[in-house]
């Protein structure tokens, strides 16, 4: 049965409108919605609102285009292929974004909270460091806590009334627009089977109003039904399906294809200055659809990147010196 | 296998740190590992002296036993060999029921207290530089036991106070006044330790848990306690050193180089003379 959830890569980027809030599957340098993310900078989708467990090159990628207004997280980089995110970083010294610190923890309970329904998460990470500073309320700081989309605080403390435990800090739920997912398989219907560690896909398909799901591959509903136990997202969960073969490119995806440290060092490299970023763009993004980006990319890279399928990585990436 | 100390030509600083490191954990411990040179040392202890502690992955990975070492904590290589592969909320969750004994971590700045900052460089409402952020540093500091931080040493990296605190130290901020009160005050029954040790790369350092000061334990060689005062912007306690951090052993170097990171993604060969 087919439930009319395909849609094509620029039917799901015109999903994500100017001034959306926005989230992503993955982690760090592993399973980012990348063909999508490239989507977004060619359609020049302004004003977004990031809310991410943890950032990667995704983010570094939006906000050096100019997507980003406000990023809500608690790390960006490219882990040992650059050390932090340059883009968010020149942005943040010249004022062009705001940017709210939680730590990790913090993140994924705040993501918990919403996909649970609940209005905020009740935690004792972090207590005395500098995230808990009332001066450090950037969102307050600019007057955007409305209370509706944008909580009234960024965090609240508590004492433990139940058992006496002690000081507590509760941190508010992750409500966003839309949660774009990159995983290995959906279902017609919507059923997502995530191989390999899920990190945080489950909490932000179900936290977010819109979720769409892009897949290596659109299988079979009844194929992920003959063994419901190995599926990761319920069908209903999910909004709208793709089928983008190397979508996550140049981040990994388990058992599927590795990160390309050399592309990521590459842009980590050129893009610290807006210059450098626009020249990256113009000739790995624009004038370029997913298919004209993988034949750039070409065979030999996408072959050496490849998964071993007993291993579930490549063996023909160099990590090393 | 030959547990002779190596001779100084036969290895290198991130050989010495990386068996530091290893040392601090014991066996039978539950160690959060983040990517890096705190993965080989953790792996290093399990093919030595801690054959049976249970190594987490802070994206999902439930005692783990990487047959190759993972690029980072997302990689496809952390899965083979584990307990599980889950995700975030049960590494978070598992960390703050009081599974974990020891955290390894790193950080831009550390300060006398133990309080470390990857978040920004000078006024966080106008920094000089932007930086990663926390991380799950926080969270594995507060969770944990005991955390050991790894850093390069520079004077600047060493102060008196960091001008942002990511990681709680020993001694931090009573939000909202922000007045400084020892973690103990305000963890309350989520209380567990704190940064045990600074392995930097002049020397290993500890916390007095009371005054929740640092100070200095061992001088990694061809480095005086004065020295390593002079790179730090406070006045380090020396008085207090037990001697030079012991080498690493020739069957530690086989294990580093010939198993767990041939390739030299974090840990460079020194080549012979």
């Amino acid at each position: 049965m087919s439930s009319g959830k395909r849609i094509t890569l620029q039917q799901a980027a015109e999903i994500v409108k100017n001034g959306s809030s926005l989230t992503f599957s993955g982690f760090t340098i592993w399973r980012r919605p990348f063909a999508l993310v490239y989507e977004l900078i060619r359609q020049r989708r302004k004003g977004l609102h990031l809310i991410e467990v943890n950032g990667g090159p995704q983010t570094e990628f939006l906000v050096g285009a100019g997507c980003v207004d406000i990023w809500e997280s608690c790390w960006v980089g490219h882990e040992l292929y650059g050390k932090y995110g340059a883009n968010l970083s020149r942005k943040v010294g010249n004022k062009e974004i705001l940017v709210e610190d939680y730590s990790h923890a913090e993140m994924l309970f705040r993501f918990s909270a919403a996909a649970s329904g609940a209005p905020y998460a009740v935690t004792q990470t972090s207590l005395g460091t500098d995230i808990h500073n009332p001066a450090y309320d950037t969102l307050g700081n600019a007057g955007l806590r409305d209370g509706r989309r944008i909580p009234r605080h960024k965090y609240r403390f508590t004492e433990d009334p139940f058992f006496g435990a002690g000081a507590q800090v509760m941190v508010p739920a992750a409500k966003v627009d839309v949660a774009i997912l990159c995983v290995q398989q959906v279902g017609e219907e919507g059923t997502v089977r995530v191989n390999g560690q899920f990190y945080s896909d489950p909490e932000v398909a179900r936290a977010a109003d819109v979720t769409i799901v892009m897949a290596e591959e659109i299988v079979p509903e009844e194929y992920l039904r003959r063994d419901s136990d190995l599926n990761t997202i319920t069908s209903f969960e999910v909004d709208h399906i793709l089928e983008v073969p190397f979508g996550a490119h140049p981040t990994g995806m388990f058992g599927r294809y590795d990160v390309d440290g050399a592309f990521l060092k590459d842009f980590y490299g050129r893009t610290r200055t807006q210059e450098g970023f626009d020249d990256f763009a113009k000739e790995w993004i624009h004038g370029l659809d997913h298919l004209g980006y993988l034949e750039k990319l070409g065979w030999p890279k996408m072959l050496n990147l490849k998964a071993n399928t007993a291993l579930k990585y490549s063996t023909g990436v160099k990590r090393g010196q | 296998m030959n547990k002779e100390f190596a001779k100084p030509e036969e290895y290198g600083l991130a050989d010495l740190l990386c068996c530091a490191a290893s040392r601090e954990v014991q066996d039978n411990e539950i160690v959060f590992a983040g990517t890096g040179l705190p993965m080989v040392a953790i792996m290093l202890a399990q093919k030595t002296h801690a054959p049976n502690l249970k190594l987490i992955f802070e994206a999902g990975t439930l005692d783990g036993r990487p047959p190759e070492i993972p690029t980072s904590v997302g990689d496809a290589r952390c899965e083979m060999g584990a307990s599980r592969s889950s995700g975030l909320h049960d590494a978070f969750s598992i960390a703050q029921r009081g599974y974990v004994d020891l955290g390894f971590l790193g950080g831009a700045e550390v300060d006398q207290y133990g309080n470390v900052n990857t978040t920004c460089i000078g006024d966080y409402l106008s920094p000089e530089l932007r930086l990663t952020g926390s991380g799950g540093n926080p969270d594995i500091n507060s969770f944990a036991k005991r955390t050991v931080f790894i850093m390069v040493h520079e004077k600047r990296r060493f102060t008196e106070q960091v001008s942002y605190i990511t990681s709680p130290g020993w001694r931090v901020r009573n939000w909202p006044g922000g007045e400084t009160v020892h973690r103990r005050e305000l963890y309350g029954a989520a209380y567990r330790g704190g940064p045990s040790a600074v392995i930097s790369t002049l020397g290993v350092f500890r916390f007095d848990e009371e005054s929740g000061r640092i100070y200095l334990d061992t001088c990694h060689a061809g480095n005086t306690p004065e020295q390593i005062r002079d790179m730090c912007q406070f006045d380090l306690d020396i008085s207090r050193v037990s001697g030079e951090t012991l080498p690493p052993t020739r069957e530690e170097l086989h294990y580093i180089h010939e198993v767990l990171d041939p390739e030299q993604i974090f840990i460079p060969k020194v080549k012979p003379v």
